[in-house]
């Protein structure tokens, strides 16, 4: 087993704000590799990625962040990784707490560590809609879990081995949310949520555009009904 | 031989062409058999209310419909649904097998690059 942690990017159309964000990451936490899998950008982000010298992977269209995240995922299990953590490329995660998170799995006191920007006040005002639906799909996690998670949507996870070996063959292709907590908490990972940090976007548009803003509500409380009712196995 | 009207006629005549279409593709293999399936069984079925006033009479009156035109219709629709539905079924498993090889393809790229990488560097 590589006891080094992984850290991966998933990517689609960010060349603007990934260089910085790989730069970010080696300056503050040189101890971490660093995956790039680029998402069928049409931007040159896997060249923008490769400039620095960063590992990339890419996918021939895009499949969506989930997709991306078992790219990596299964990269990953396949080089022997204890840890992988998920980050995002347009600079909301600030790299600074990678340590943190990854502290948290290495030290054995939980399979999944999500960094939270609810359990502390860290000056993070989502915009009204956005809250709702937050508000909504931690009440559907503490209902299915009868624990509660508070930031669901939190993108910003530092996941172990055994994870991520489950998750490169069962992951939510679109929407890596609620029901992938359910699914994993049901199947006997133990999740804990570490305050972090979150800042504003650098660049780029995010994955959560307003087109997808009223499937996602519907897609994510089936799914996590069905996470629920699945045999956990 | 009995019939209703004229249009029992042509849906009877039409989905009896469509039978026979249906099966002239699976000949040329443009229609793999088991998507045929569906096809022929709703085409057939069709074409015997069509054809035979009795049995439409008879289902009609079991059913307990006002009119032997809506039962044939209530086929169609029927079997036009189910069809939808496994389009949809076959659709998702069609996208999830797609999804799993553009992922596969991206790893093999990566290896493939940095094993060419390597060697000329070597």
């Amino acid at each position: 087993m590589n006891p080094r942690a992984l850290v991966i990017i998933p990517a689609h159309d960010e060349a603007e704000s990934l260089p910085r964000t790989l730069d970010e990451v080696r300056a503050v936490a040189p101890e971490c590799d660093v995956l790039v899998v680029d998402d069928g950008s049409t931007d040159g982000t896997a060249d923008a990625a490769r400039a620095k010298g960063v590992p990339t992977l890419r996918h021939p269209f895009n499949l969506g962040v989930g997709a991306a995240l078992q790219t990596g995922f299964r990269w990953a299990v396949e080089r022997g990784y204890a840890i992988g953590v998920q980050l995002d490329a347009d600079g909301q995660h600030d790299p600074r707490y990678l340590s943190a998170l990854i502290a948290e799995v290495r030290e054995g006191r939980c399979d999944v560590a999500i960094g939270s920007r609810y359990i502390t006040a860290t000056g993070y005002r989502a915009p009204f809609a956005r809250r709702l639906g937050m508000l909504l799909f931690s009440g559907v996690v503490r209902l299915a879990l009868g624990k509660p998670i508070a930031d669901t949507t939190s993108g910003f996870r530092a996941y172990g081995h055994e994870v991520m070996k489950v998750c490169q063959n069962d992951f939510p292709r679109d929407f890596p949310d609620a029901p992938l907590l359910i699914m994993l908490a049901r199947r006997g990972f133990r999740l804990l949520e570490v305050p972090v940090e979150m800042r504003q976007r650098t660049a780029g548009t995010s994955f959560y555009t307003l087109s997808k803003s009223l499937y996602y509500p519907y897609k994510n409380l089936l799914a996590s009904l069905m996470a629920l009712l699945r045999r956990s196995t | 031989m009995e019939f209703l009207s004229r249009a029992q006629v042509i849906v009877a005549v039409g989905a009896l062409a469509l039978a026979l279409y249906v099966l002239d593709l699976v000949r040329r293999r443009r229609l793999a058999e088991e998507y045929s399936l569906l096809w022929v069984i709703s085409s057939v079925a069709i074409a015997a209310l069509g054809f035979s006033t009795p049995l439409l009479r008879t289902i009609t009156r079991a059913l307990g419909v006002l009119f032997e035109s809506s039962t044939v219709f209530a086929f169609g629709i029927g079997f036009a649904t189910l069809m939808l539905l496994f389009l949809s079924v076959r659709m998702s498993r069609l996208a999830q097998e797609n999804q799993t090889l553009a992922r596969e393809l991206a790893l093999l790229r990566f290896e493939i690059e940095s094993a060419s990488r390597s060697r000329t560097s070597s």
